[in-house]
């Protein structure tokens, strides 16, 4: 099994319950876990009754377990403070406030978020010595796979512009004929050595995905639940990334056989419908259904995350060998 | 004045004179040329850096941020000449002096 382990799928499916509870279960089989919510509407600290934040810290009665929550926003803020300081370390303050404008522009549009929230994500992957095993609860789906097909993406990106600037600095080395100083060189220009940085993250980040982690959709039963989860499949095959199969969350239970009630014939009728919905499941994808989790109604928190465990158990039970 | 003197500073004189010619029709105007084409693609460089300053998103402006302390006077001076610049046409004929 691998290093990485994440859980996606459409919003309200139960991917931090499914995470959270397969963290617990990670870590109760000696594995030192790391939980990682990268979902802005945390929900960690509801299923652990705990708050966390952007430091990973131990979660009360769990051994082996700790967590933490991405804050994309404070990155943000953090990247544009150290931009600004770095300015004016370099240049005049008259420059400084002509560029504002531009550094503020660069960190409020949408792209930005995700950036700063992958830039978190390649933190966390390169930190992460002290544990056995990273479990991400990831965002809803569309925002997560953008997420995870971004190494490539922008790794192509940053190298065309590195390739753009080291002509134009060889241009301005040929320009300064005769001994005359040339703007810029080849071998010191900043620019050149933060591009390739950025490169070599993007490669690592690429990398360490394709290498070291593996993915589960968590879905329920509903059609709209199992589309999203044959894009979600689609998308990250073709980002060359491994599903390792499907959860599937909150399945109506049977009622008992005598019972006759408005209530039972509703939940026979449910739960047929999902039976059959659950056949399609197997059925459609090639990735192999590693759980189907009954739906427990009232149950919430540490409650609910005992018994999850205790099912999850069965089919999750991949793991024990490190890869 | 004697011969010897004389006939050095005529070679003084012509050298100078072909130091000046060739500085006038071969060095500068390359020069100029290569340093223009430079300035051309330092443009091409930062209009893709930072496509966002005319409204146009780019995906990357969250990271070419960074590169800003050490290409702000550079960046400064780009804004001023994109706005400005009236036609590649013009731009390209800088280098002829009639």
């Amino acid at each position: 099994m691998d290093r990485f382990v994440f859980f996606g799928g459409k919003g309200g499916v139960g991917k931090t319950t499914v995470a959270s509870a397969y963290g617990v279960q990670c870590a109760r089989d000696g594995l030192e876990t790391l939980l990682v919510s990268t979902d802005p509407a945390h929900s960690t600290s509801d299923v652990f009754e705990q708050r966390f934040d952007d430091d990973p810290a131990p979660v009360d009665g769990y051994a082996g377990l700790s967590a933490m929550e991405l804050d994309p926003d404070e990155e943000v803020e953090r990247h544009m403070r150290d931009i600004r300081r770095a300015m004016s370390d370099q240049v005049s303050p008259a420059i400084v406030n002509e560029i504002d404008r531009q550094i503020e522009l660069a960190h409020r549009t949408p792209g930005a978020y995700e950036a700063a929230l992958f830039d978190r994500f390649i933190d966390v992957m390169r930190e992460s010595d002290d544990y056995d095993r990273v479990v991400f609860d990831t965002s809803p789906t569309g925002g997560t796979l953008r997420l995870l097909a971004l190494p490539e993406f922008l790794q192509s990106w940053v190298e065309r512009l590195r390739e753009k600037r080291a002509a134009s600095v060889d241009l301005f080395e040929k320009a300064a004929v005769g001994g005359s100083e040339a703007r810029a060189t080849l071998e010191d220009d900043p620019i050149i050595r933060r591009l390739t940085e950025r490169k070599e993250t993007f490669e690592f980040a690429g990398r360490v995905l394709a290498e070291q982690a593996q993915f589960f959709l968590v879905c329920n039963p509903d059609d709209l639940s199992i589309a999203e989860s044959h894009r979600a499949v689609e998308d990250l095959r073709e980002a060359g990334l491994t599903v390792g199969g499907l959860v599937v969350n909150k399945v109506a239970p049977a009622p008992d056989e005598g019972e006759t009630g408005t209530g039972a014939t509703y939940l026979r009728e449910r739960h047929r419908a999902e039976q059959a919905r659950l056949d399609r499941i197997h059925a459609e994808f090639d990735q192999p259904v590693v759980a189907v989790l009954e739906q427990r109604a009232g149950a919430d928190g540490t409650a609910l995350l005992g018994a999850l465990t205790d099912e999850l158990d069965l089919d999750t039970a991949v793991d024990p060998q490190q890869a | 004045m004697s011969l010897s003197a004389r006939i050095s500073a005529y070679l003084d004189a012509v050298e100078e004179w072909l130091h000046g010619l060739y500085h006038g029709m071969i060095a500068h105007p390359s020069h100029e040329k290569i340093e223009k084409e430079a300035e051309d693609t330092t443009d091409v460089f930062l209009f893709a850096c930072f496509a966002d300053a005319f409204g146009i998103p780019s995906p990357v402006s969250y990271y070419t941020a960074e590169l800003l302390p050490y290409l702000a006077e550079e960046f400064v001076q780009w804004e001023r000449r994109m706005w400005d610049r009236e036609s590649l046409v013009e731009r390209k004929g800088q280098q002829y002096h009639f």
